[in-house]
């Protein structure tokens, strides 16, 4: 698979700060690619110097696997981006807006306006001022925005931000559209749960260094296999799975519900038969999936401590 | 070309702007009209006719004044207002160049403003020799010299201001802009000791082209030399602004 963007050694320094630390980022092609970190991670600065917005202090940046910012211009022309908030005339209105992007662009992008305004379901608004505009709406006309270049690339920067759940679902449905007609789209957040249900695959950056990246699921299996039990009496579950030595962990997981993190070879059916065996009824025994969330607060928890 | 729409599209909806520039060019030139015609028709002993060479030079006057003061507002506002709304990073990710987004900004702006001065210059001229009566009609050269007056005072003053607001918001911008045209400038020229330096000031080589009564007798310089000011003027503003939009971040 063909990376659409790629990074070696990427480094964004603000005097002698470093906002982007030596960052090797790889994003396939056709995917919806999340880059995930805690604000002020240096998630923006970043997608600001993949743009070219900002020059890189040093490293090397290919976007469509053209190098920047010697092929800038030809990247450019597929590429759809929000950085920040999605800002605008708010003297014109939603088509105007679009029609002023639209003369820096190619030709055929003019023609494109009606199809990305019907899109992102603003047809009937696109006669009004922007600033009239609530800010799910010039979200949308930022998407909007980015769609008349026929984008191979969509970059968006916190597109969830400031959204109610309509708007957040209708966000993830066109992205995941986007996905499904072949475009990439590599969106920052610092929402794990949109990353997890957005994105197919996602980079950890803290620090401005990006930590861990790769299939979302495949982060989210990282860390010790763990397993949810459902059981009749919690105080004697724990009693017995605390004489356990290969339990490294036992947390509360609801009501009558444990956690348990095993260790060294411990399997599943040999919890349910010390517990059987003691007299706890099992009623629920599954393996349990690390959730993105718990692997990213591990991994920046852990920076946080190095620090 | 499609650029240079866009800049003018951006310009002529701002409401405000373009009322404003209405009011102070074509409004003001017929108000004083009308006010001259009024004062002849209440009293014609006292006052005389509305027309002729002298009165078309008042209209004309206040229409360089004015015309100055809206060309450092559109300058200023063309310079400035992808910058001001966020929207030069939008504009920047397309892949068009800083310096061929920067470029469109005076074409736009004097493309917005040269109608319109046109159409309040006309109303003057035609003031002049409609209201004329028995006075005699202007003459040609006088109209030829306030155009290329008011079209050198405009020029000069919306590349100021578009090279201008790459380094400092539009207010402070109009606000340098009106204090140089109206006070520094015309104070600098009345210093002789700063003797042939003065050939120098953007003021006095516009100046050169406007009508007698504006050439400053001590500061006298030829036409090439005039337009060798003006033009390094809007050289060194023009690529002050550009060089600067190429090299901030957006």
């Amino acid at each position: 698979m063909d990376a659409v963007i790629e990074t070696r050694g990427l480094t964004k320094k603000f005097g002698d700060r470093i906002a982007v630390d030596s960052v090797d980022l790889t994003v396939p092609a056709g995917v919806a690619f999340g880059f995930l970190g805690p604000n002020g991670a240096g998630k923006t600065t970043l997608i600001r110097t993949l743009l070219g917005l900002t020059h890189a202090t040093s490293g090397e940046v290919s976007l469509l696997g053209l190098p920047q910012p010697a092929k800038r211009a030809d990247a450019l022309a597929r590429v759809g981006a929000i950085v920040e908030e999605p800002r605008f005339h708010p003297h014109l209105t939603g088509r105007e807006n679009l029609s002023i992007v639209a003369a820096a662009r190619d030709r055929a992008s003019a023609e494109r306006i009606p199809d990305a305004l019907e899109r992102v379901g603003l047809t009937g608004r696109a006669g009004d001022r922007v600033k009239t505009y609530s800010l799910g709406m010039r979200q949308r006309l930022g998407i909007a925005r980015c769609l008349i270049a026929d984008p191979a690339l969509l970059i968006l920067d916190e597109p969830m931000n400031g959204l109610d759940p309509a708007g957040i679902l209708e966000m993830r449905r066109l992205i995941r559209a986007f996905v499904g007609e072949g475009r990439t789209v590599f969106l920052s957040s610092h929402l794990l749960d949109e990353v997890e249900k957005t994105c197919d695959y996602v980079a950890i950056v803290d620090l401005g260094r990006v930590v861990l990246q790769g299939a979302v699921g495949e982060i989210a299996a990282t860390g010790e296999p763990s397993l949810v039990v459902e059981v009749d009496d919690e105080a004697r579950a724990r009693e017995v799975l605390g004489r356990e030595p290969r339990v490294a962990s036992v947390e509360n997981d609801g009501i009558s519900t444990l956690r348990l993190t095993l260790g060294d070879g411990l399997r599943a059916a040999d919890v349910n038969r010390a517990l059987v065996t003691a007299g706890v009824a099992v009623s629920r025994l599954e393996p349990a999936r690390a959730t993105l969330e718990e692997t990213f607060l591990a991994i920046t928890s852990r920076l946080g401590a190095n620090e | 070309m499609r650029l240079v729409r866009a800049e003018i599209l951006k310009l002529v909806r701002r409401r405000g702007l373009m009322a404003w520039t209405l009011i102070l060019t074509v409004g003001a030139v017929i108000v004083v009209e009308v006010i001259l015609v009024t004062l002849h028709a209440v009293n014609p002993e006292h006052h005389g006719p509305a027309g002729g060479q002298e009165n078309m030079s008042h209209y004309l006057d206040v229409l360089l004044g004015l015309g100055t003061l809206v060309a450092i507002m559109v300058g200023s506002t063309a310079g400035s207002q992808d910058v001001a709304n966020g929207v030069f990073r939008d504009l920047v990710v397309t892949g068009r160049s800083r310096s061929a987004l920067f470029n469109v900004r005076v074409p736009g702006a004097l493309l917005v403003l040269l109608p319109i001065l046109a159409v309040a210059f006309a109303l003057g001229v035609g003031g002049g020799f409609v209201f004329a009566a028995d006075l005699g009609h202007p003459s040609g050269k006088v109209i030829g010299e306030y155009a290329a007056y008011i079209f050198a005072s405009v020029l000069i003053n919306v590349v100021i201001a578009v090279g201008l607001t790459s380094f400092a918001s539009s207010r402070v911008v109009v606000g340098v802009l009106v204090a140089w045209n109206v006070l520094i400038g015309p104070l600098l020229l009345q210093i002789s000791s700063l003797g042939g330096a003065r050939r120098a000031i953007d003021v006095a080589a516009i100046d050169h082209f406007g009508p007698d009564q504006y050439v400053n007798d001590s500061v006298t310089m030829s036409t090439g030399a005039a337009l060798l000011v003006l033009a390094i003027w809007i050289a060194v503003f023009n690529t002050a602004g550009r060089i600067s939009t190429e090299r901030r971040d957006a």
